[in-house]
């Protein structure tokens, strides 16, 4: 499929930018990892609304937490274990038990940091992320939704963790409103239905295309909200298909597989095959390499479908 | 000083030659700790290439691990591995990750590339390696950039309070870091007097000057105390249109352009000293 192809970390800046105009109280906070998150436009336009602190992640969550206070909407964003594994109790306490209005972008989450190896892969981000209650959690899929999702978190109240990777990322989806919590349907079906978050999703897309030519009709749900995440949908995609797939570039504990399990197990109890990153170290190495090392792929996803439908 | 000399080349050119091959790496860090490692691995660290986990070795931890790259090079000149392995970094199964990874490579001790963990790492090792009476010194290179992580501060209270005299910290005080200069972020002001202030002996060098990097490190072992070296060094050095300029950092593609040329000039060099 062809689509257009867009920088996600320019569309970050250029809505923080936006937004900024229309809200004084966004500010921006980097540990040595603003200007290359796309907030070239945000610091030239508005340099007293940028506070770079110096590799320091557990003191940006902090500074973060007080900006917030004195009523400042400060957006934090550095590479996804940055912002999430390394300051984790300060995300915690300082953003999530205090109800902090602050809202932390987790850039190069997944293996896009794939030179860097898992000193630098965010595989655990939703994960760790979920276990702090009242934190939204939004891994949009596309560029419109990108540019909906940031919208959206700059214009709620309380704090949010929104994660982007770094490849180009297409526009599949209408620009449009995007409602923090609800899911939707890409393309109905009856054999299985895979639900799926992030910019990995483009690759289910493809498969689900390959198997409608070999008859296999799947049914996609888009979950660009992690955390809280769409029961009503899950539960309709469980009686619709009786069996369902998750996809996601992150481990499989802790993140869209384990969600969507959670609410299966208690309100639609059906068979679910959690398709993501093993729970392993993986090695260093290119991204492609990666993504069809672990069956991210459209092969790999279309393969793990049909193995699913015929031994379920 | 000859042979450290060439030595320093020769890490310079290995390391320019398997990123530049590869496509991707951090160039400038790398570059500028190679008089460093030279004078480490070339003088004073004890090891055998042979036996990389031999109980008599010093112990070298890079903290800033994204310059394993530099420290790769240094130990496939030394045999701990073959040179050719050096092109297999970042492909998939490879023991060679851009970050040090102490489950992969044979003579290195500890994995990092999260910054600020690597140094309080390296002082469990010190603390433990006294502990037993042992005489091991364990090295621990930090960045300047990487110096404003707390953790590295905290390491620093530490060590003095337990009476490290085995544990040599050196700071590659090349000034900058990912997104400028480290004194236009969160400037380390005068490292040396905060190191003294926290019960460290400690010294500024010039970080390519090799005799007084190895003086440096002697004067460390001497001491009673820890030991705090700041480096004064360039980013990118021995790539001069790279040096100390913004996007030194890493590079990629098309970045490395130019680097046929100064990889032949760093060969001639080498020969000239032959
Ligand atoms: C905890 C953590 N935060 C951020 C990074 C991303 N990062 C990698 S290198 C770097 C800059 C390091 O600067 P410095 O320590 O001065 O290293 P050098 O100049 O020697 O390359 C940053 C921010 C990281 N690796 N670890
Ligand atoms: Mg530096």
């Amino acid at each position: 499929m062809n689509y257009e192809m867009f920088d996600a970390k320019k569309i970050i800046g250029e809505v923080t930018a936006a937004e900024a105009d229309l809200n004084p109280g966004i500010v921006v906070v980097s540990t040595d990892s603003a200007p290359r998150t796309g907030m070239g436009e945000f610091i030239a336009k508005y340099p007293d609304r940028y506070y770079e602190v110096g590799i320091m992640e557990q003191a940006g969550a902090g500074v973060s937490a007080g900006l917030a206070t004195t009523s400042k909407t400060p957006v934090f964003c550095a590479p996804a274990p940055f912002t999430t594994a390394r300051p984790f109790e300060m995300f915690k306490i300082d953003i999530g038990y205090m109800r902090q209005n602050v809202k932390v972008i987790g850039r190069n989450c997944g293996f896009n940091y794939s030179d860097l190896g898992p000193t630098h892969f965010g595989l655990e981000d939703m994960a760790l992320v979920r276990l702090i209650p009242g934190v939204v959690i939004l891994a949009p899929m596309d560029a419109s939704q990108l540019r909906g999702a940031m919208r959206a978190m700059l214009r709620c109240e309380g704090p949010v963790y929104l994660r982007i990777g770094t490849a180009p990322i297409p526009k599949i989806f209408d620009d449009g409103d995007f409602e923090i919590g609800k899911g939707f349907v890409v393309r109905e079906g009856s054999d299985v239905a895979i639900i799926t978050t992030g910019e990995i999703s483009r690759n289910v897309f493809e498969a689900a295309e390959k198997l409608a030519a070999e008859g296999i009709n799947v049914m996609v749900v888009a979950m660009p909200t992690v955390s809280p995440i769409d029961e009503e949908l899950v539960i309709r995609a469980a009686r619709q298909t009786g069996r369902i797939i998750t996809v996601e570039e992150h481990f499989v504990v802790g993140g869209l597989g384990s969600a969507v399990c959670e609410v299966c197990a208690e309100s639609s109890p059906v068979p679910v095959k959690r398709l993501g990153v093993p729970m392993e170290f993986l090695s260093a190495g290119q991204y492609t390499d990666l993504v069809k090392h672990c069956k991210l792929d459209a092969d790999g996803i279309a393969e793990t479908v049909k193995a699913f439908i015929n031994n379920p | 000083m000859d042979e450290l000399k060439k030595f320093a080349l020769e890490i310079r050119i290995e390391t320019l030659n398997m990123l530049s091959k590869h496509g991707f790496g951090h160039v400038g860090g790398s570059l500028s700790i190679a008089d460093a490692l030279a004078v480490l691995y070339g003088k004073h660290m004890k090891y055998d290439p042979k036996n990389p986990k031999w109980e008599g070795r010093d112990y070298l931890v890079l903290s800033k691990g994204h310059c394993g790259p530099a420290l790769y090079s240094t130990l496939a000149i030394k045999g701990f591995f073959p040179r050719e392995e050096l092109l297999t970094i970042n492909k998939l199964g490879t023991r060679l990750p851009s970050h040090t990874d102490k489950n992969l490579t044979p003579g290195i001790d500890m994995t990092t590339g999260a910054l600020g963990q690597g140094v309080s790492c390296a002082l469990g090792m010190a603390l433990g390696l006294k502990l037993q009476g042992k005489k091991n010194i364990v090295y621990s290179i930090i960045g300047d950039g990487e110096a404003q992580e707390g953790q590295v501060w905290e390491t620093m209270l530490i060590a003095p309070n337990k009476g490290l005299s085995n544990f040599i910290v050196i700071l590659d005080n090349n000034r900058q870091q990912l997104d400028g200069f480290t004194d236009d972020i969160s400037s380390l002001g005068d490292v040396c007097r905060k190191a003294e202030a926290f019960g460290w002996f400690a010294v500024d060098v010039d970080g390519h000057d090799l005799a007084a990097i190895d003086q440096a490190i002697e004067e460390c072992k001497r001491s009673e105390k820890p030991g705090f070296i700041n480096l004064k060094t360039i980013k990118g050095k021995g790539w001069p249109a790279k040096e100390a300029v913004l996007g030194n950092h890493a590079l990629r593609g098309a970045a490395f352009e130019g680097v046929d040329e100064v990889l032949a000039d760093l060969r001639r060099q080498l020969e000239a000293m032959q």
